[in-house]
């Protein structure tokens, strides 16, 4: 077997499915994890606006169902991405970026500004895109080779046609999005510092998973 | 080089192009959320080319990914824009008031799923419901269809784990799975057809 995450430690199988931890995913499962529980613990940031000309200045009040709702999207991105680290199947591991995805844009969405709504939305778009290479690459496997499941794939036996690989590259960057609309200075007037956060945290581990996935097959 | 598969491939992909371009061109954000989601059923049909058992078990979790990421943009785009509640009547279909046309359809539409039953059957039987709901106006209390789906679908789960864990009782776990996921798919379509329009 290719060990390009170094050798697997631990394996948890639900009939052909198959769940593994190599010291490479594990790193990522545990960074997922503990940002999860800060998530979870954390009480949003209230942004202050200066008031121009004066001295005065005041707080920005986040709504409880606001807060509830957004905190609740965080938790939902930071368990999808726990999932899309260590899933052993092609198809699960596109699922579970695509729920990322869904999970970034109600992070993002839950503001209620004109402006990062629009963001949001745009952002919503690609995402959406996103899952047309990304499904159409799990399927090119899954036609091709006749498994689905990275540990088959990684003995190496059938040659996966690169388009599939390029596909699957193509739509993880689709989903993964979320950072570059966050960098849109629109996203940061939304308040509700924390739960930014998981937008760039799920982008940088779904690479750096996708990475390996590649290498892998 | 060029047998079914590829040509099955290279015709889906270039409806999804067709798409994209279209996409490129257009302007209009709601148009914009209509062509992607045209785009995603292109993706589908790269699925279900694989042609086996496989391609029905991964065209569904891919269709719900599609329908709940189009839900969230469809609401998104309510928010954005500033739209508000818009009453709906019932969908008027009837030439005459109070025909029994809509009765008549539904019912064969709930038989004709019952027989079939599994998630096509789910789908057609709640079709049906769905029909009779948005030609009445219909206003209830939906608690108890919440409840059956939620129970449902839990019937569902049990049976894969009696799949997983206690393969010889397949036969059991294989209809108690059909007919959680036909009530299932039953109740949730009614809730859909129910939440068309409030009563004025």
């Amino acid at each position: 077997m290719n060990e390009i995450g170094g050798a697997p430690l631990f394996f948890l199988e639900f009939g052909d499915i198959v769940i593994y931890f190599t010291p490479f995913t594990l790193t990522l499962f545990i960074l997922a994890l503990v940002f999860t529980v800060f998530v979870l613990v954390s009480r949003p940031e209230r942004q202050i606006d200066i008031a121009f000309g004066g001295d005065a200045y005041y707080a920005k009040e986040i709504s409880l169902s606001e807060l509830r709702f957004r905190r609740f999207m965080s938790i939902a991105c930071g368990l999808a991405c726990m999932g899309a680290m260590v899933t052993g199947d092609v198809f699960d591991f596109t699922l579970f970026v695509s729920l990322v995805g869904i999970c970034n844009v109600g992070i993002v969405a839950a503001v209620k500004s004109r402006h990062v709504q629009n963001a949001a939305y745009q952002y919503g778009l690609v995402a959406l895109a996103g899952t047309v290479p990304m499904f159409s690459a799990a399927a090119m496997i899954a036609a091709t080779t006749g498994t689905l499941s990275m540990l088959e794939l990684a003995k190496g036996m059938i040659l996966i046609p690169v388009a599939a690989k390029a596909l699957l590259v193509l739509g993880v960057m689709g989903e993964g999005m979320a950072p570059f609309y966050a960098a849109k200075a629109e996203m940061f007037r939304a308040p509700g510092a924390p739960y930014v956060i998981m937008c760039s945290l799920s982008s940088l581990l779904i690479f750096l998973r996708v990475a390996e996935v590649i290498l892998l097959l | 080089m060029w047998n079914e598969y590829s040509i099955g491939l290279a015709a889906a992909f270039a409806c999804a192009l067709i798409g994209f371009l279209a996409l490129v061109w257009e302007r209009d954000d709601l148009h914009k959320l209509l062509l992607i989601d045209l785009v995603e059923t292109a993706s589908l049909a790269v699925i279900a080319l694989i042609g086996t058992d496989l391609s029905e078990a991964l065209i569904l979790p891919g269709l719900v990914v599609g329908i709940a990421e189009l839900l969230a943009l469809s609401q998104i785009y309510l928010t954005k824009e500033g739209y508000q509640h818009h009453p709906v009547t019932r969908l008027n279909i009837e030439v005459m008031m109070r025909s029994p046309a809509p009765v008549i359809i539904s019912a064969i539409l709930v038989v004709y799923g019952i027989i079939l039953s599994g998630f096509t059957g789910g789908g057609i039987a709640g079709l049906g419901i769905v029909f009779l709901l948005m030609s009445r106006s219909f206003s209830g209390d939906f608690h108890a269809l919440e409840m059956a789906s939620g129970i449902s679908w839990a019937l569902w789960v049990a049976a894969f784990f009696v799949f997983m864990f206690a393969p010889q009782w397949w036969y059991m776990a294989l209809m108690g799975a059909a007919i959680g996921i036909l009530l299932k798919v039953i109740a949730k379509m009614s809730l859909v057809g129910a939440m068309w329009g409030e009563p004025e």
